[in-house]
């Protein structure tokens, strides 16, 4: 049984595997392009598990920002998982420990996060489930970001294989396994609908994926309203 | 950059990764939710997910492109129908991947 749900947990990431390998490698290239050893490009991987950050890094090392700068950008990038986390409380309390819990957050990206919150819709979250959910997809980011960092320029491009719509594909189906009602369709769509506005108005949010945060508060209290 | 910059910066990108992704578990699970926050909190999911999806599908490189240029759009099309159809993740990434290869190589 609980063999059981660590398998299920590894096999749920074999699509976010797939989806971060192109990305992963692509980190790698990039990173020694911007001038980081393997090692550290590496490491980056294993100690920060944050796509987008990581690329915001690379782009102003190589546009000669301020070290402060590149904390400031990584803070704002990274702020939405104070969301993310805060909505996993309900479905982790009483069910995992906290402590473990809280440690297994490590892993916790757009894409795990995404996967883990579509299976709590039926099955009860385990610390082993997200364990193999969670290190399998970190094991193919840093895997990737190695193989990047090592053959660089030898691997033509990977989107000639559909690789760069994995990831999009997954959050297409996770999107349509997660609706439930009425009310979650209207609180997709405004969600939708608010990022891009944002991120078409204040460009900036692209980058540092604001426009996210500010999309779901206001989404999710929309849904409220529309819940009454 | 020399090396110890970019370690100091390694270091420091994963710690302000890491906080936001594990101290809301760990201090906020020691108090119950009002159930409108826990609602409040239900809906945050759909909206990331909607969030996402938008972003990936309608600005793939960083602003809208609404062109029939833009390869997300029609490979989110048989995606999206075969995930409603047969509600399966695997068809759907096959379906959704063949059609971004064919329309990255042949068009």
């Amino acid at each position: 049984m609980q063999s059981k749900e660590l398998r299920q947990g590894i096999s749920d990431s074999i699509p976010i595997v797939l989806g971060y390998l192109p990305l992963g490698f692509a980190f790698g290239v990039l990173a020694g392009e911007a001038g980081m050893s393997t090692i550290q490009a590496t490491a980056m991987s294993i100690l920060c598990f944050t796509g987008a950050g990581q690329y915001i890094t690379l782009g102003l090392m190589q546009a000669g920002g301020a070290v402060i700068t590149i904390i400031v950008a990584n803070i704002l990038v990274n702020l939405r998982y104070i969301l993310f986390s805060t909505s996993l409380v309900p479905y982790l309390k009483g069910r995992v420990p906290t402590i473990t819990g809280s440690l297994l957050c490590y892993g916790l990206t757009d894409e795990t996060y995404a996967v883990s919150m579509n299976r709590y819709q039926d099955h009860p979250p385990t610390a082993l489930y997200i364990a193999g959910l969670n290190f399998s997809s970190h094991l193919g980011w840093i895997l990737s970001t190695f193989l990047g960092a090592v053959l660089g320029a030898y691997i033509t491009n990977p989107d000639r294989l559909g690789l760069n719509f994995t990831l999009p594909a997954m959050f297409v189906c996770l999107l349509v396994f997660m609706i439930r009602h009425r009310s979650d369709v209207l609180v997709a769509l405004s969600a939708a609908l608010i990022c891009l506005l944002i991120g078409h108005f204040a460009p900036s949010t692209m980058g540092n994926l604001f426009n996210i945060i500010i999309a779901t508060i206001i989404a999710a209290s929309l849904g409220m309203v529309i819940n009454e | 950059m020399n090396s110890s910059s970019i370690w100091f910066i390694i270091i420091s990108v994963s710690i302000v990764s890491i906080l936001p992704r594990i101290l809301p578990v760990a201090v906020l699970s020691r108090f119950d939710f009002p159930a409108q926050l826990k609602k409040w909190l239900s809906f945050v999911a759909p909206a990331v997910l909607g969030s996402l999806t938008a972003l990936y599908i309608l600005a793939p490189d960083g602003y809208i492109d609404l062109s029939i240029n833009n390869n997300f759009i029609w490979s989110f099309i048989p995606t999206l129908l075969v995930a409603v159809r047969t509600r399966s993740l695997l068809y759907s990434l096959l379906v959704g991947m063949a059609t971004m290869a064919l329309l990255y190589n042949f068009f």
